[in-house]
């Protein structure tokens, strides 16, 4: 492989400074134990109490199955799939898109935008919410023109209409989510060498030509990497969800999302080996898309 | 020695001092039985005034107040609470105030087991003063878990004012009121005579009609039975009313509600509704002007013994883990027989209290209050003994179940009659996640 060779020739020529992977090591090691302990250590024994009851005695599948068979278990999966589908279509068309267009940009007026579009980010998942309660009363917002004849809502409660829910939700997961991909995006276009951009606009290619055709396809690889992310954060939704529920007066219901529907199997109902079960479908799914992505996108092939 | 001596003399009057002090501030505290120490209690917004009122006229007990969201409107707040602290095996509050009747039901059984039983510990001859229905529901398994704060019987609002305007008499039976509100669809479009947006709305209309949705018919059993004739009569009489707009899907506390029919609009003609909404929510929330608000016998279908609902009533829990129950039980006793908190229609007891000799109080000072039109107490101490006995506490809220099967499909334009089967299918499959055994007949 080319980066062994280069890591031989590199050892070579400074004898000093030592094999290239271990100058990563002390930039990893201090995160090392805090994955371990709230990354890892929670991950295993989520998956011992999914495959055992409460005593401790294993049940294999049991678990699985009767969380399966809960009145809320496919209502919940249905909404996550497609509040997952809406959100990470609008992050690869708008992210990818709005990235794109500011690098095309003069310096100052883009940056000016990337501070603009990353602001909301800024605002922890919660507060978001609470901008979005008022945003989505027509009877207080400010967009109430927007609702009445996007949404048809002439009321908070036609609003947040079970049909609307995936929408809304991955609107302000949009809004608060989408800025920092942006500046990520933007980072990894910023590592298109200038010469290969020259050389498409001297053999005449148009700036969409250069986006579409030169920049985009060099970018595959963060992209896979924020799809992989945001599938994993989109299948977990719960503070929307919940934060809406409570402020609507129970029309949501409180196991809208899979997520929910585990926090109250555990909290509710004390039934962690349930709650667990269903962590670990989540868990199963998210590494599912992130092994396809990987082995279809090419994500750790070094570069050809 | 002369040193020996002054040391041992001192030491002596010091012993003697110390002695004399200590039981002084013993036997003083045994004359008081004054509480003492600290307490933590969560309570809701609402009642967040009367700990604060406790808190500055005891200064000997050191109060630690929480203010949650009192598991209102079906919220599972206190059970994910509970677990929590069930499971750490500390950080019990010593007084809880919940707006949900449910909770001290399920309070009072394993796993939560939460709920003091207060036989035995709170003063027995103040416990006379509470009816006998508001006890029972208090009680669960033989034990008294819970005092219930204020009763919270359903009359029919009605505005005096409004009414002798467009020359409507008051009605006697919902047959009488669904007649005016054709007509008030007819002549007077905008105006409302009552709201089912609620996430109690099945507790004012189908509660008050004996629909058995909510009715424990043996342990652990529980009969739903949605389209029993009570509920699709009920649901019949509703439907038209509620596609002419007379009885909107929306609910009383949303900003929406207070603009389109409160404040200068005034639109409200009558409304079904608890003994609580009296002023804090037609005044305090709506802004209905002054001087047009009264209370009205709750209604009776056409000639059938007169019944009524109930929306609420939220009880006063005391700990079990609790290490000061006697300033936890101060605490009870002051909010909910105290004349301080009790005795006028205010932020400190907006509702009806539960303790019949402050209920006489503050019906006094409810029927001199300049802000009804005539005096609601006559309606109100009538409905207290009508409420249906056939609805039943339970260990699952039935209010999300409302709130999402039927207000969301209501506000959609469905009828209320074509809603009823799901309804009942959504409260059999949250009674059976409970744990209950499901009769649907």
């Amino acid at each position: 492989m080319a980066s062994s060779v280069l890591t031989s020739e590199y050892a070579g020529a400074t004898r000093k400074r030592g094999p290239r992977a271990l100058q990563g090591l002390p930039f990893v090691l201090p995160y090392l134990p805090l994955l371990i302990v709230f990354g890892i250590a929670p991950t295993i024994y989520a998956l011992d109490l999914a495959f055992t009851d409460v005593g401790g005695g294993w049940v294999g599948f049991h678990n699985f199955v009767r969380t399966y068979d809960d009145f809320r278990f496919i209502p919940a999966f249905k909404h996550v799939l497609a509040y997952t589908s809406v959100w990470l279509g609008a992050l690869m068309v708008f992210v990818v898109g709005l990235a794109l267009l500011l690098h095309g940009r003069a310096n100052r007026v883009s940056a000016t935008f990337r501070f603009l579009f990353y602001m909301p980010g800024a605002l922890a998942g919660s507060a978001a919410v609470l901008v979005w309660l008022f945003m989505l009363d027509p009877s207080v917002s400010p967009g109430s023109f927007l609702l009445h004849h996007v949404l048809g809502a002439d009321i908070f409660a036609q609003s947040i209409a079970p049909g609307n829910l995936p929408f809304i939700f991955a609107m302000i997961a949009f809004w608060t989510g989408a800025g920092g991909w942006i500046v990520v995006m933007y980072g990894a276009l910023n590592t298109i060498p200038h010469d290969l951009e020259e050389a498409a606009r001297i053999d005449g290619a148009g700036p969409i030509a250069i986006a579409l055709r030169l920049k985009l396809p060099l970018i595959r690889k963060w992209i896979a990497y924020m799809v992989i992310l945001s599938f994993a954060t989109g299948t977990q939704l719960f503070v929307e969800p919940q934060i809406v529920q409570t402020a609507s007066f129970g029309l949501v219901p409180d196991t809208w999302s899979a997520n929910q529907l585990a926090y109250q199997l555990a909290f509710r109902y004390a039934d962690f080996n349930g709650a667990a079960a269903i962590a670990v479908d989540l868990l199963v799914i998210g590494l599912a898309a992130a092994v396809l992505i990987v082995t279809r996108g090419g994500l750790f092939r070094a570069e050809d | 020695m002369k040193m020996h001596r002054r040391a041992f003399t001192l030491v002596t009057l010091v012993a003697v001092a110390a002695a004399a002090l200590i039981s002084a501030s013993t036997s003083g505290a045994s004359r008081h039985v004054g509480a003492s120490g600290s307490i933590t209690v969560w309570v809701d917004a609402v009642r967040l005034p009367v700990a604060k009122l406790y808190a500055k006229t005891h200064p000997n007990v050191h109060v630690n107040i929480v203010t949650f969201d009192g598991d209102g409107n079906g919220a599972t707040t206190m059970q994910t609470k509970i677990q929590l602290w069930n499971r750490t095996g500390h950080g019990w509050p010593d007084v809880i105030f919940s707006e949900q009747a449910n909770d001290p039901v399920w309070m009072a059984q394993k796993p939560f087991d939460f709920a003091l039983n207060l036989n035995g510990v709170f003063p027995k001859n103040l416990l006379k003063g509470w009816p006998s229905p508001s006890l029972a529901q208090c009680t669960v398994n033989g034990q008294l878990v819970c005092l219930q704060d204020n009763l919270a019987q359903e009359v029919l609002y009605v505005n005096k004012k409004l009414m002798t305007q467009f020359g409507y008499t008051v009605p006697k039976t919902w047959q009488q009121w669904a007649a005016i509100g054709q007509k008030v669809a007819a002549d007077h479009p905008g105006y409302i005579i009552g709201n089912i947006g609620d996430s109690y709305g099945a507790w004012l209309y189908l509660w008050a009609d004996k629909c058995p949705i909510s009715q424990v018919v043996a342990p652990n059993t529980v009969r739903i039975n949605s389209t029993d004739s009570h509920c699709t009569r009920m649901a019949n009489l509703l439907d038209p009313l509620i596609k002419s707009g007379v009885v909107p899907p929306e609910s009383v506390f949303t900003a929406d509600f207070a603009t389109k029919w409160g404040g200068d609009n005034d639109k409200i003609l009558m409304m079904p509704g608890p003994v609580w909404y009296a002023k804090d929510i037609f005044s305090g929330t709506l802004h209905v002007p002054a001087g047009e608000l009264t209370a009205a016998t709750p209604l009776r279908w056409n000639d059938e013994p007169l019944v009524t609902g109930q929306v609420g009533g939220g009880p006063w829990i005391v700990s079990k883990h609790s290490k000061n129950v006697a300033a936890a039980i101060d605490f009870v006793k002051y909010a909910t027989t105290s004349l301080a908190v009790k005795s006028k229609v205010d932020a400190l007891s907006p509702g009806y209290p539960s303790y019949g000799p402050d209920a006489s109080v503050w019906l006094t000072s409810l029927d001199k209050d300049p802000y009804f039109a005539a005096p609601e107490g006559p309606a109100f101490k009538a409905a207290a003994n009508l409420i249906w006995k056939g609805w039943s506490m339970v260990t699952y809220p039935d209010q999300p179940v409302w709130s999402n099967t039927v207000v969301t499909q209501l506000v959609a334009g469905k009828t209320l009659s074509s809603l009823l089967s799901a309804f009942g299918d959504g409260l059999a499959q949250n009674a059976q996640a409970a744990g209950y055994k499901v009769v649907r007949k």
